[in-house]
């Protein structure tokens, strides 16, 4: 599966790259191979193979390219390599994910007036490969105001002074942090150095009660930028391990919390192994699930959701 | 096996682009390699017509015309082919490097970088820096639920699909058969719109709650398929804030700002509490009961009712 798909990116990679090399003579390969994103090896294993392709191998007119490891050159250059018009998914995955930014609340008025111009000129080049573009969507949720601060913030290097509100605690904090990156997996994120807690912290835009952008200079320190594909929470092996058991009603945690585990129960529920830095956060999420679910680890836990649940109830029979 | 398969595809692509006239199946034989070491006629039959389909799915208009000889011939006209003069500003090739980055699932992953690089060969300027003088953003669209690939070809393809679903509350799984619309990712989560053929109407599906292996049907869609397809609005309502109604609440004093950023009105009480008019829709006693002894309903009872019986569950246990 994996080499069948390597097959057809590949394909489509050389296909662009003898209309690229038309143009540019004796193009140099670091350029080229940083021009498709591949390395240096992936372009030359490329350019080994395009001189065994050609409009038909019989007649000798094989595409005559080769390399000398520096420089490019084709020797027999042909028309054959007009540039090709897009395919409907390579429409779609440009459109949509150009329409969703656009729509991004707080995103400069320049960028996204270049966004919805590109769309436009990719909706007529695209023609009729644009029309089931429509059929995807995405809406990226964020704070207008909050996201313009931080833009501006991270582009004047300006640190940021916030008023956050933390769910685990139900709380409001204030602090001092200095911003990284923005980014949106559904949700806009701010990453940032955080003065109070001394270390990385990943702030959603939508719990910022209050942001100010301060005079002072940011000066986040120098770390390795984390990679999200893994996840956004990244429990670490040391965390304290949570159990919790859901009937059919509770299946939703699976999709909304990170876990190690999920064991299917002969009652249409889920066993949900997962970790945390702070099991204490999870006793709202006790609360939430009610008969739908209970936390059977750590103890305490349960033991705490309890005792709230009474002391709620006295309040509900003091005051009829 | 990689290699070969993309030195042939590129030798058909070559091939069909190149001719002037259209090829019949025995002449495009003898002119690749690969198929003439393809060994007898239902190999190299099928290996075509995959090979084929592969290409279209590049982006190659392949016409098929009946030959004189009562063969068929085949022909990727340069006329059809060919990318309409595309000028983009620096701007404009910046925030289209931007999009390019954003899917992170394979499949549109692959075909976003696929169709920068036909614009760049087609002379997009390549040194433009996405990041550059654009607001410091990395969009990203996340995609793991594993129905998601099927159903977008399905929805592309406009072709039934059958898949098993678990509804929210249901013990079991049910198959359901749907004309898929049109898919739509909110808060980072995937749904589906299609019409439910059981049911005989418009349905919503979660892409996380269908288990199991998405498989379409042959056939086309029974019915007609809306010119809008409204998803988020259907979610919205399931996460309850389509909310009419009004609640009234007490709130411990510096507790519950989410409640407090969407409340109508704050009146502090004296003695630590707050009372707060929020907005009342599906779900509201869900989340009311995570504040545990900090929330106290006071209307409407049917709320307090709901709320007291959560409480009453957890406290039990």
């Amino acid at each position: 599966m994996a080499a069948q798909a390597n097959a057809i990116d590949r394909t489509r990679r050389m296909l662009s790259l003898v209309t690229y090399l038309r143009e540019r003579p004796g193009a140099h390969v670091a350029d080229v191979a940083r021009a498709f994103g591949v390395s240096e090896a992936e372009l030359i294993s490329d350019l080994d193979v395009l001189p065994l392709c050609g409009t038909s191998f019989r007649g000798g007119d094989l595409l005559d390219i080769d390399t000398d490891g520096d420089r490019i050159w084709w020797h027999n250059p042909d028309d054959v390599a007009a540039p090709l018009r897009l395919a409907a998914d390579e429409a779609t995955a440009l459109l949509v994910a150009a329409r969703a930014v656009s729509t991004l609340p707080g995103l400069r008025e320049g960028d996204r007036q270049a966004l919805l111009r590109v769309t436009a000129k990719l909706e007529a080049a695209a023609g009729e490969a644009a029309a089931s573009s429509s059929r995807l969507s995405v809406t990226f949720e964020a704070e207008g105001g909050v996201f313009a601060d931080v833009d501006r913030a991270i582009s004047e290097r300006r640190r940021l002074w916030l008023r956050y509100y933390s769910p685990a605690r139900d709380e409001l904090t204030e602090r001092e942090v200095d911003p990284i990156r923005l980014f949106t997996v559904g949700h806009t994120y701010m990453e940032a150095w955080c003065r109070l807690s001394e270390d990385r912290r990943t702030f959603r835009l939508d719990r910022v009660a209050e942001i100010r952008v301060l005079d002072e200079v940011s000066a986040p320190p120098e770390i390795e930028v984390r990679d999200l594909s893994a996840g956004l929470v990244q429990p670490s092996a040391d965390d304290p391990e949570v159990v919790i058991e859901v009937g059919p009603g509770g299946r939703w945690v699976a999709e909304y919390y990170p876990h190690d585990s999920a064991e299917e129960l002969p009652d249409g529920g889920l066993r949900i192994t997962l970790r945390t830095p702070d099991p204490a956060s999870l006793r709202r999420l006790a609360l939430r699930l009610g008969r739908d679910g209970r936390i059977t680890a750590p103890a305490g836990l349960a033991d705490s959701a309890r005792a709230a649940a009474r002391d709620a109830l006295a309040a509900y029979e003091a005051q009829p | 096996m990689a290699i070969a398969k993309a030195e042939r595809l590129m030798n058909l692509a070559l091939c069909l682009l190149g001719t002037r006239r259209p090829l019949s199946k025995r002449e495009l034989r003898g002119s690749i390699e690969a198929y003439l070491e393809a060994g007898n006629d239902d190999s190299f039959n099928r290996m075509f017509e995959r090979d084929k389909d592969d290409l279209r799915e590049l982006g190659l208009v392949i016409e098929t015309v009946d030959n004189i000889d009562g063969e068929v011939g085949y022909h990727a006209r340069r006329d059809s082919n060919r990318l309409p003069p595309l000028t983009l500003d620096a701007e404009e090739a910046a925030a289209l490097g931007l999009a390019a980055k954003v899917w992170q699932q394979a499949r549109l992953a692959g075909a976003a970088s696929g169709a920068l690089h036909k614009l760049r060969a087609a002379g997009l300027p390549d040194d433009a820096d996405p990041f550059a003088g654009n607001s410091a953003l990395e969009p990203h669209i996340p995609v793991h639920e594993s129905a998601f690939e099927p159903l977008m070809l399905a929805c592309r393809d406009r072709r039934p699909v059958v898949f098993d679903y678990r509804k929210a509350n249901a013990v079991q799984p049910a198959p359901r058969q749907v004309e898929p619309w049109a898919l739509e990712c909110w808060r980072g989560h995937w749904y589906l719109a299609g019409f439910d053929r059981d049911r005989g109407a418009e349905r919503v599906f979660r892409l996380s709650r269908i288990t199991g292996k998405v498989r379409t049907r042959s056939g086309g869609f029974t019915a007609d398929v809306p010119d809008v397809v409204t998803v988020r609005e259907t979610v919205a309502g399931w996460a309850g804030e389509s909310a009419e109604g009004t609640a009234v609440i007490r709130l411990r004093s510096g507790a519950g700002y989410p409640l407090r950023a969407k409340a109508r009105s704050v009146t502090p009480l004296g003695e630590g509490w707050d009372e707060l008019e929020i907005p009342y829709g599906h779900g509201l006693d869900a989340s009311l009961v995570e504040y545990g002894p900090d929330v106290v309903v006071q209307e409407p009872a049917e709320l307090r009712a709901d709320v007291i019986d959560r409480l009453r569950a957890v406290a039990k246990d």
